[in-house]
């Protein structure tokens, strides 16, 4: 199919490690994960995890609107300016009618609505907050996003838990190649670090109990892995025709050449222990990008530490790539972003592709005898990489692949 | 009486982050820019305040900060003012 090349333009993220894209990169890079014990965690199974730091969210927002945001809404729009102002564009100045946003959740504002379930029965209806549905519906990050940044185009949030942000960028793509939009802003967002997930969590078996310092809990492939740890942030993209981006003058960060989604329609929560259908999604991804399995010199996986996960996917990536590109797996250093985890994969993929550096594998000193893999370990691979992609693999069974390349 | 009762200074500088310079006791919700959202979130938290038993929609749509100490603390002032407009908390 001959269509136009898509380039990420903008980038902006809020992450465990850093309140912006260049401090989550440094982070992501250092190896060393912020997992910690967290105080409204207390008396959970798990009550560790690693969070948004060091930043007053409604400060950041500004007034008279945060009080209506959960806050994976303020971490989405924090990310959505950043990447705006990253691109170089103005929403003062842009056709507003042209600009889509198109940012994912997993859990939108469950936060908020168990903090009002407790209001409500402690103190009647009469407590609870006048923005309670706010609060709480999924697609509230890409709704203020457009009040925002003033985008009147079409708006969304895909829903499929840790693969959002990966549909997100694939049906934001998707509006751009045909025509529905010249500005996408695109990525997912997720925080659901409060009792109630959290004791869920727990009790579903993913989540890895703690076993010495938090930091050292999550180990993505490694033959003691002992499950994920949960994480929260948002990562936002601006997608342009790439046609449209140089004609502006804008240099684009890298292009997006494919995208692959399949569904495992096995079980909510174990993925399909072939990895078949998840390596269909890398295929269709390749396919869409007009490459060669061999053409792929990097994978960012979705490596949850999760025995089942890494175990198929290390031998889906065994399978799809016998020559052994370098792997590597942020879960380990960001924990499980869930919803956001794609969008934030993406982001540090396309900084993997312009800066010839792979992060390392955190709290991993190999992969486990059987994974034939080649993890980066300890620091940073410095390489150039002209193509890669990154895996993400929903609850649900919901497999998203994106296929990123150097300008 | 011309003072703020420090709740509704808290409030309005804590939850809707209302510079402190532009809270006076002749301040209204519109000349805050306080929208229909953040005035219905905002008589929700005064609410509690005053008891949970007085209702800011009984306050006129005018109503100034002054006008809303006295109606939570009427201690403070004799008594507030009700009616003569609007009610404050209007839905969309």
């Amino acid at each position: 199919m001959n269509r136009p090349a898509v380039a990420v333009t903008g980038l902006g993220m809020i992450t465990p490690v850093g309140n912006d894209t260049e401090s989550t990169w440094e982070g992501v890079c250092a190896g060393v994960s912020p997992a910690r014990t967290v105080a409204e965690l207390e008396g959970c199974a798990i009550d560790f995890a690693c969070v948004v730091d060091g930043i007053d969210l409604d400060a950041a927002i500004g007034g008279r609107a945060s009080f209506r945001m959960g806050k994976y809404v303020k971490l989405a729009v924090l990310a959505a300016r950043e990447a705006v102002a990253d691109a170089g564009l103005d929403p003062a100045g842009w056709e507003s009618t042209r600009v889509a946003v198109v940012v994912g959740t997993s859990s939108g504002g469950s936060a908020s609505l168990t903090e009002q379930a407790v209001v409500m029965d402690r103190l009647g209806a009469g407590a609870t907050s006048p923005s309670g549905i706010l609060l709480t519906i999924p697609n509230m990050p890409a709704a203020e996003i457009a009040i925002q940044l003033r985008a009147t185009g079409p708006s969304m949030a895909p829903c499929t838990a840790c693969s959002s942000g990966v549909t997100a960028l694939s049906v934001a793509r998707d509006l751009l190649v045909t025509g529905q939009c010249d500005i996408a802003i695109a990525g997912a967002t997720e925080s659901i670090v409060y009792p109630v997930a959290m004791a869920g969590f727990a009790r579903s078996g993913a989540g890895a109990r703690k076993d010495g310092d938090p930091a050292g809990i999550c180990r993505p492939f490694a033959a003691d892995r002992a499950g994920l740890v949960m994480g929260e942030g948002a990562a936002v993209m601006v997608l342009e025709r790439t046609e449209d981006a140089r004609a502006r003058g804008a240099a684009p960060r890298a292009l997006l050449a494919g995208t692959g989604a399949t569904t495992d329609a096995h079980h909510p929560i174990s993925p399909h222990p072939s990895g078949a259908v998840a390596q269909a999604a890398v295929e269709a991804a390749l396919r869409d990008a007009g490459w060669a399995a061999e053409d792929v010199e990097h994978v960012n996986a979705h490596g949850t530490a999760t025995p089942v996960n890494d175990a198929a996917e290390a031998a889906l990536i065994a399978r799809a790539f016998p020559h052994r590109p370098p792997v590597t797996a942020p879960k380990g250093v960001l924990g499980h972003c869930m919803g956001a985890a794609g969008a934030i994969e993406a982001g540090l993929t396309v900084l993997t592709l312009q800066r010839g550096v792979v992060p390392p594998i955190a709290n991993l000193d190999a992969p486990a005898p059987e994974f034939d893999i080649a993890c980066v370990t300890k620091q940073p691979l410095r390489q150039p990489i002209r193509r890669a992609v990154s895996h993400s693999f929903g609850f649900g069974g919901h497999n998203a692949v994106i296929a990123l390349q150097r300008p | 009486m011309s003072t703020i009762h420090p709740k509704i200074t808290e409030v309005l500088t804590h939850t809707f982050k209302v510079p402190v310079a532009e809270i006076h006791p002749g301040s209204t919700m519109d000349s805050l820019e306080m929208d229909s959202l953040a005035v219905a979130e905002f008589a929700v938290l005064i609410r509690e305040t005053a008891g949970g038993v007085r209702d800011l929609d009984q306050l006129p749509k005018n109503a100034t900060l002054a006008d809303i100490t006295r109606f939570i603390d009427p201690a403070a002032d004799g008594g507030a003012r009700v009616g003569g407009g609007p009610a404050m908390s209007n839905a969309r």
